[in-house]
C-alpha cells in the first residue's frame, strides 16, 4: 500500500523534473509572448473591453500569445513606455495618445512601419488610405508611418435635452455659433438667490484635457494653435487664442455660466450625469459611458463656432517601439493590423464611444445596426469633415503644460486672459529653445 | 516611510563602534579583516544602490542633454542654478507644508495621546480608531479623497454645499489646492505620531507625577512642569520624522493635483520626477535632487546632533 503510492510519488516528482528541463526548449516553438501597452484615458470600463479583445485575438492567432497591460493615462502610458525602452525591455505595441508620436520621433523612440507595409506588398498610400484623413496628420512624420489609428475622437457639444426643453429650448436645434451656446447657458443656469443651483456649461480643465480644449476653442475661433509641419512652435500669444481664453473667462465671470476654477473631466461628466451641468464640452470617447449613465434624454452635437467650424481630433494611435526582436516585432504588426481591422475597429468603437478610424468599419452589418440605435455615435464621425490635427510638438507635455498653467491661473480669476497667454508664450519658447537651437536656428 | 524605520534611527548615532574597528584597522589588518568579510555583502550592495546612485546623481547633475541628436555637454553649476531660478522649484510650496502639515498633525496626535493614555478597553478602540488612517496606503487614500473634493458632487461639497453660495473647488483653485493636500496629510499622520507620545507618556517616572500631586499640582501645571518636558525627546523626534515625510510623501500629489493647478501643489520631490520624466531633462532633475538631499542631510544631522546631546547630557 505505501509502497505504490511512494512509486507514484517519486514518478510524480520525476515527471515535474522532466517537463521542467523540457520546458526551455519547448519554448522556442512556443507562440511568441508580446506585451501591448494600454491607457485609459477615458470613463467607462476600457480595461474589460480590452481583456476581451485580447482572449480574441489570442484564441484566432494560436503563434501569438498577447498581454495588455493597463498604465494609467495617457501621460502616464508615455513615461512607462519611456522607462521600458530606457531599461531595454520594450513593450512590443503601444497604444500612445497620437499627439506624442512627433515627440517620440525626435527622441528616437518609434519604429517607423514602412518597411512592414512594404513587407505587405501594399503602400503606404493604398494602407493609410483605410483611416480616415484626418487622423492621418498625427500619424505621419516625414512622410513615414509611425502609427496606426486605434481609436479617435473629437470634442462634442453634449446637451441634457430634459433640461432644455423646461427652459423653453429646442434640443434637435442645438447652438451653432458661441453667440447661441452663451444664450443656451444663460437660459440653463439655475439660480437660488446667488447661489447656483446648476450650471449652463461645463468645460473640463486638467493637465491634457485642458489643452486639448484650448486646441478646441482656438480651433474653432480660426486659429491653428501650433504649427503643424515643424515641432518647434506653438500660437499662444496670438488673437485667435485670445478671444478663445477671453471667452471661457467670459463664461464664468461675466456671464456666470460655468463654475469657477479648473474641472477635471471625470468631475465634468460626473456633474452632467448628476444633472448639475446642463451642457458640456467632452471627448467623444465618453459617449457610451453618458449613454449607460445619464437618466435623462441627452443630444450631442458639433463644437459650436466663432469663426469656423473645426476641431481637434483626440485619441490613440498604435505603436512599435524600437528594439525590438524581430519575431516580437512581426508579431506586434500581426496584433496591430488586426486590431485596426474593420470588424475590431467596429467592436472596439461600439465598446468604448470612440469612433473607428477605420472607414470600411462603417460599412459592416453591425455598425450599420448600431449606429440606426444609436443616431447620436453619428456625430462626431461627421464631425470628422472638419478635424485637424492633435498638437504635437517637441517636448509636447511640458510645452502644453506652459499653457495649462496659465489657463489655470484665468480660470480661477487670478489673471487675465492676455497676461496669461503671454507668459504661456514665453514659458514654451523656452522649452523649444533646445529644439529650434538645432533646427530652425542652427544655420550655415 | 515606513513604521520599522523610526526604531533603528536612535542607535546608529553611536560612534563607538566605528572607532573600535579604527584601532583595530591600525593594530593589524588580519584581525580585523574577518569583520570586513562579514560587511562585505551589505557594503557591496549598499555601493550598488545606495552611493553608486548617489554619485551617478552627482556626475549627472553636471551635464546637460538638450536634444538626442545634440552630444551631451558640461555644464558644471549651470543646471544647479537653472533649477533655482525656476520659479516652480521654490522651497516656498514645501515649507508651507511641511510647516502646516507637522505643526496640526502633532498638536492632534499630542491631544490625542493624552487624552487615550489611560489603557481601557474604551481608549484601546479609540487608538485603533485613530491609528486607521496609517494603515491606509497614501494612494488609495488619496484616491478616496477624490471623491470626497468632487467639485459639487462630492462627498464635502454635498455637506458644506447647503451653506455656501459658491462651492470652492477644492482642488481646482490654487489658493486652496495645498491646504487640501495638506489636510489629508494631517489625517493620515497624526495617528501615526500619536503613537510616538503614547510610547513617550509610558516613559514619565510615575514617582514625580505622584509627588506634583501630592504637593497640590493641578492637571495643567503637571502638564506644563513634568509632562512637556519629560516628552522633549518625543517631539524633536516626532519633528523630523514630521519633516521627512513632507519632503518625502508626494503620493497624495500624484493622484489628485499632479502639482497643478498652476504649480500651486508643485513639491520638490514631485518637481524632480517631472524634470526627469516629462520634461526628459536628466541633468535639471539631478540638481533639484542634489539640492534636496543636501537639505535633508542637513536636517538629519541637525536633528541627531540634538538628539546625541540629549542622550549624552545629565
Amino acid at each position: 500500500m505505501l509502497f505504490p503510492r511512494r512509486l507514484m510519488l517519486g514518478l510524480a516528482i520525476a515527471g515535474t523534473l522532466a517537463g521542467a528541463l523540457a520546458f526551455p526548449a519547448l519554448a522556442g516553438e512556443g507562440p511568441t509572448e508580446i506585451d501591448l501597452f494600454f491607457p485609459v484615458p477615458v470613463d467607462g470600463k476600457l480595461a474589460r473591453d480590452m481583456g476581451t479583445l485580447m482572449k480574441e485575438f489570442n484564441e484566432t492567432h494560436p503563434e501569438v500569445k498577447a498581454t495588455a497591460v493597463y498604465t494609467g493615462s495617457y501621460d502616464d502610458t508615455l513615461i512607462k513606455t519611456r522607462a521600458a525602452i530606457k531599461a531595454g525591455k520594450p513593450p512590443s505595441a503601444v497604444i500612445m495618445s497620437a499627439n506624442f508620436l512627433l515627440d517620440m520621433q525626435i527622441e528616437n523612440e518609434l519604429t517607423n512601419l514602412d518597411p512592414l507595409i512594404a513587407a505587405d506588398g501594399t503602400t503606404k498610400e493604398k494602407f493609410l488610405g483605410q483611416f480616415f484623413p484626418a487622423l492621418q496628420g498625427n500619424a505621419v512624420i516625414n512622410r513615414s508611418v509611425y502609427g496606426v489609428p486605434f481609436h479617435n475622437s473629437t470634442p462634442l457639444l453634449y446637451i441634457n435635452a430634459d433640461q432644455a426643453k423646461e427652459a423653453g429650448l429646442d434640443p434637435n436645434k442645438p447652438p451653432q455659433t458661441w453667440a447661441e451656446l452663451t444664450e443656451w447657458a444663460k437660459k440653463l443656469t439655475k439660480r437660488e438667490g446667488d447661489k447656483v443651483m446648476r450650471w449652463g456649461i461645463a468645460i473640463p480643465c486638467a493637465y491634457d484635457y485642458c489643452g486639448w480644449m484650448m486646441e478646441t476653442l482656438t480651433m474653432s475661433n480660426g486659429g491653428r494653435y501650433y504649427n503643424e509641419e515643424f515641432g518647434g512652435e506653438v500660437y499662444y500669444d496670438t488673437p485667435s487664442m485670445l478671444g478663445a481664453l477671453t471667452w471661457w473667462n467670459d463664461l464664468i465671470f461675466k456671464h456666470k455660466v460655468h463654475a469657477p476654477g479648473a474641472t477635471p473631466g471625470p468631475a465634468v461628466s460626473t456633474s452632467f450625469i448628476s444633472g448639475n451641468a446642463a451642457m458640456m464640452m467632452l471627448s467623444t470617447g465618453s459617449l457610451t459611458y453618458v449613454r449607460d449613465n445619464a437618466k435623462f434624454s441627452y443630444k450631442v452635437a458639433f463644437i459650436p463656432r466663432n469663426v469656423r467650424n473645426a476641431v481637434p481630433i483626440g485619441g490613440a494611435s498604435l505603436i512599435i517601439p524600437p528594439g525590438l526582436e524581430a519575431d516580437k516585432q512581426k508579431a506586434a504588426w500581426t496584433l496591430i493590423k488586426w486590431m485596426t481591422s474593420p470588424e475590431k475597429s467596429g467592436w472596439w468603437s461600439r465598446a468604448t464611444g470612440y469612433f473607428a478610424p477605420n472607414m470600411a468599419a462603417y460599412k459592416t452589418p453591425d455598425m450599420v445596426d448600431f449606429l440606426n440605435k444609436n443616431p447620436d455615435a453619428k456625430t462626431a464621425v461627421e464631425q470628422l469633415d472638419v478635424a485637424k490635427p492633435w498638437f504635437a510638438t517637441y517636448k509636447t507635455v511640458p510645452v502644453r503644460k506652459n499653457l495649462e498653467d496659465e489657463v489655470m491661473l484665468v480660470l480661477n480669476g487670478k489673471k487675465q486672459p492676455k497676461d496669461a497667454l503671454t507668459a504661456a508664450q514665453k514659458a514654451a519658447d523656452e522649452t523649444l529653445k533646445p529644439y529650434n537651437a538645432e533646427t530652425s536656428l542652427k544655420l550655415p | 516611510m515606513s513604521l520599522a524605520e523610526p526604531a533603528a534611527l536612535p542607535r546608529a548615532t553611536s560612534a563607538a563602534p566605528r572607532l573600535h574597528v579604527l584601532k583595530r584597522f591600525t593594530a593589524g589588518f588580519t584581525a580585523s579583516l574577518p569583520a570586513y568579510l562579514l560587511l562585505l555583502p551589505s557594503l557591496v550592495f549598499l555601493a550598488l544602490f545606495t552611493y553608486g546612485a548617489m554619485g551617478r546623481v552627482l556626475i549627472d547633475a553636471l551635464y546637460q542633454r538638450t536634444t538626442p541628436k545634440a552630444p551631451v555637454r558640461f555644464i558644471g553649476l549651470d543646471n544647479v542654478s537653472a533649477v533655482l531660478a525656476d520659479p516652480a522649484f521654490t522651497g516656498v510650496n514645501n515649507l508651507i507644508y511641511a510647516v502646516g502639515t507637522a505643526i496640526p498633525s502633532i498638536g492632534l496626535a499630542l491631544l490625542f495621546a493624552l487624552a487615550l493614555s489611560r489603557t481601557s478597553a474604551v481608549t484601546s478602540a479609540l487608538r485603533a480608531a485613530l491609528f486607521l488612517p496609517v494603515l491606509i496606503p497614501m494612494v488609495a487614500a488619496s484616491a478616496l479623497f477624490l471623491f470626497i473634493f468632487l467639485p459639487n458632487v462630492g462627498l464635502l461639497d454635498s455637506y458644506i454645499g447647503r451653506l455656501l453660495p459658491v462651492l470652492p473647488n477644492w482642488l481646482g483653485d490654487p489658493d486652496i489646492a495645498l491646504s487640501a493636500i495638506m489636510v489629508i496629510t494631517i489625517w493620515k499622520n497624526a495617528g501615526y505620531h500619536m503613537l510616538f507620545f503614547l510610547a513617550g507618556l509610558q516613559a514619565v517616572p510615575e514617582d514625580v507625577m505622584e509627588a506634583a500631586h501630592l504637593d497640590g499640582a493641578g492637571p495643567f501645571q503637571r502638564l506644563r512642569y513634568i509632562i512637556l518636558p519629560e516628552l522633549k525627546p518625543t517631539f524633536l523626534f516626532v519633528t523630523v520624522i514630521a519633516t521627512l515625510n513632507a519632503v518625502t510623501q508626494v503620493d497624495h500629489v500624484f493622484v489628485l493635483t499632479q502639482g497643478g493647478p498652476s504649480n500651486s501643489t508643485n513639491l520638490v520631490l514631485f518637481y524632480i520626477y517631472q524634470q526627469a520624466v516629462e520634461h526628459y531633462d536628466v541633468g535639471k532633475a539631478s540638481a533639484a535632487t542634489l539640492l534636496t538631499l543636501a537639505a535633508l542631510m542637513g536636517l538629519t544631522a541637525l536633528s541627531f546632533r540634538t538628539l546625541a546631546d540629549r542622550e549624552s547630557g545629565p
